[in-house]
């Protein structure tokens, strides 16, 4: 975003001050004063998911559902049906499981124009508890045709996203966190496209593969790693989980032969499974990891420690590379000398 | 134990000094013309205080290679009182071998030791000095010395240099990649974890962590001449290094060991 650009009122300069759900609202109200076909719905968490405000602005292009996810995904459904652009917003827990057919059948189905924003994803609401945990929506919502799933990594890159959003004509699902996620990006100088990984370092001893939150640490853990013992780690953000970059994946295979996966979500279908699945059907070999939650539930407490318990955190990383590097994945090498 | 200088002359000579004769015979068309119908053995032997050490070239109808070790009768023998003086003799000082035992090899086989006194008379295109007289000669003289190195390298880890397996040991799967443009030179030192191996080519199962591209085999000359320093060969774009320029620089350092030892 330009710190020029007139049409909108926020800057990058104070993406420090601003969470990304502000940053979301703050955006959307922009967006909302070009693009009069936008519509605001929230299952009253207007102030949570910070659609309050588009809401303040244009109160008569604002609905709010109460506490009835499954019915603003119907209604949104019905919206875009009618040539609106229904921006939903909700928690990331109830937009991916307790609305989970509505978007499915009557949004994904119908490969309709409703973008939705779920937020405080994985367990960035930590001290909410597992109730208001989202560590599963990646893996369900990959798994709907058609929709579109961007994980932004910070504030400035969630502004990105809200606007690009505007050029798909199809469901897309945004996750961000509960906001106090810290920042990856301090300058607007790079190109955000959809499906298209950003390499964040770059490297050849192996790849650590993020997305969201995990972003910040895997860059943090790259620049540790190359201060402390010369290990030169490629990061890429891997904003858009679909259509994943699957070519920016085989050149880290091609180039590392070792990558690591980091996402705050279950280790299950997300996109540590997303990669996997590129890297089986290439048929290279590689030595993989990936790092998430393990198949439990996550339990009450801060994100940051929580992040540590399950090492998706800088020292989580670190540690995991150090080990990966380490790791045997082919028949023993021949170390003759070729004439 | 770690070896002495010599030893490890000794040691570079034998394994990545004889083996570059193979470019010899591929790429330099009298070489190969001379040898397409020749086969025999030239054994090289030099005494060390633990005993004689060796390496033996094996020619066959044009194929080449060369067996570490002492082979028993072999057609000729090469035989030195000691590696220095077979050490001295590929660097370029006017050393010959013991006449004896190689005499007794000449009568059936005086073909094969015109040939190959012409093949080691070749390799003094190896010298930094040597300065060649074509394009030709040019490439090769780029071609044996990266293929030289790059094995040396390797032998010098593998030999127990304390340096280079202190360094190669802290490091994982890594390739460090030369290449001369515009031609088919190039070849790698892969190293994991203390061990290491020396391969021809580009180097396709992951990208160099280091890759130093010459830009011509003109641009090559004076860097593996020593006439101009890394930096400065950097600065004229005599050469690119991609990748990391603290790494790139080490082994720069050990490379200028090897051209020591050798000269």
């Amino acid at each position: 975003m330009s710190k020029t650009d007139s049409t909108f009122s926020w800057t990058v300069y104070e993406a420090d001050k601003l969470t990304q759900r502000e940053i979301y609202g703050i955006v959307l109200k922009d967006l909302g004063a070009r693009h009069p076909e936008i519509v605001g719905l929230s299952a009253d968490l207007a102030k949570s998911t910070k659609i309050g405000t588009f809401g303040d602005a244009y109160p008569d292009r604002f609905f709010n559902f109460g506490i009835a996810e499954q019915n603003m995904f119907g209604v949104a459904a019905g919206l875009a049906q009618a040539g609106l652009t229904p921006f939903v917003s909700t928690f990331s827990a109830f937009a991916s499981m307790r609305a989970c057919e509505f978007v499915r059948t009557d949004i994904c189905y119908q490969n309709l124009n409703v973008k939705i924003i779920a937020t405080h994803g994985g367990i960035s609401f930590g001290s909410a508890g597992t109730t208001h945990h989202a560590t599963e929506d990646y893996a369900i919502v990959r798994a709907f045709p058609n929709l579109t799933v961007i994980v932004p990594a910070d504030a400035i890159e969630t502004a990105q996203a809200v606007k690009k959003c505007m050029e798909i004509d199809g469901p897309v699902y945004i996750r961000i966190g509960r906001g106090f996620e810290p920042g990856v990006y301090t300058a607007e100088d790079y190109e955000f496209e959809v499906g298209k990984a950003i390499e964040m370092r770059s490297g050849t001893d192996l790849a650590i593969i993020a997305t969201g939150a995990t972003v910040y640490h895997a860059v943090q853990a790259a620049d540790i790693l190359k201060a402390e013992s010369g290990i030169s780690a490629r990061v890429l953000n891997m904003h858009t989980l679909k259509p994943l970059d699957e070519e920016a994946v085989l050149k880290a295979v091609a180039e590392t032969r070792r990558l690591i996966t980091v996402e705050d979500h279950n280790v299950i279908n997300g996109l540590g499974s997303a990669v996997a699945d590129v890297i089986a059907a290439s048929g290279k070999g590689c030595a993989f990891t990936k790092l998430g939650l393990p198949d439990r539930f996550s339990p009450h407490g801060y994100p940051e420690d929580l992040m540590h318990k399950f090492h998706v955190d800088t020292d989580g990383i670190v540690d995991k590379v150090r080990e990966l590097l380490n790791r045997e994945f082919e028949e023993a090498e021949d170390w003759e000398d070729e004439v | 134990m770690a070896l002495s200088d010599e030893q490890l002359a000794g040691r570079i000579v034998l394994r990545a000094v004889l083996p570059v004769i193979k470019v010899m015979l591929e790429d330099d068309p009298a070489v190969k013309k001379a040898f397409e119908n020749v086969s025999g053995t030239v054994q090289f032997r030099a005494q060390d205080e633990e005993g004689p050490v060796g390496a033996c070239l094996v020619f066959e109808n044009g194929a080449f290679s060369v067996e570490q070790g002492i082979r028993e009768n072999p057609d000729l023998l090469f035989d030195f009182p000691s590696l220095k003086s077979m050490n001295d003799m590929f660097r370029g000082k006017p050393v010959l071998p013991r006449l004896a035992p190689l005499l007794r090899g000449i009568p059936g086989h005086f073909g094969l030791l015109v040939k190959t006194f012409k093949v080691l008379l070749g390799m003094k295109i190896l010298m930094p000095n040597a300065k060649p007289k074509t394009p030709e000669k040019a490439y090769l003289k780029v071609k044996m010395s990266l293929y030289m190195v790059s094995t040396a390298l390797s032998q010098m880890n593998k030999a127990g240099d304390p340096d280079m397996h202190a360094w190669t040991s802290k490091q994982p799967e890594r390739i460090y990649q030369w290449s001369v443009d515009g031609t088919d030179i190039a070849c790698y030192l892969k190293m994991k974890a203390g061990n290491t191996k020396a391969g021809r080519g580009i180097y396709t199962r992951r990208k160099p962590f280091v890759h130093m591209r010459f830009s011509s085999v003109d641009a090559a000359l004076p860097v593996l001449a020593n006439t101009v320093d890394t930096v400065s060969a950097i600065s004229q774009g005599l050469v690119i290094n991609d990748g990391s320029p603290e790494y790139g620089g080490r082994i720069g350092d050990f490379m200028m060991k090897i051209s020591k030892l050798l000269t």
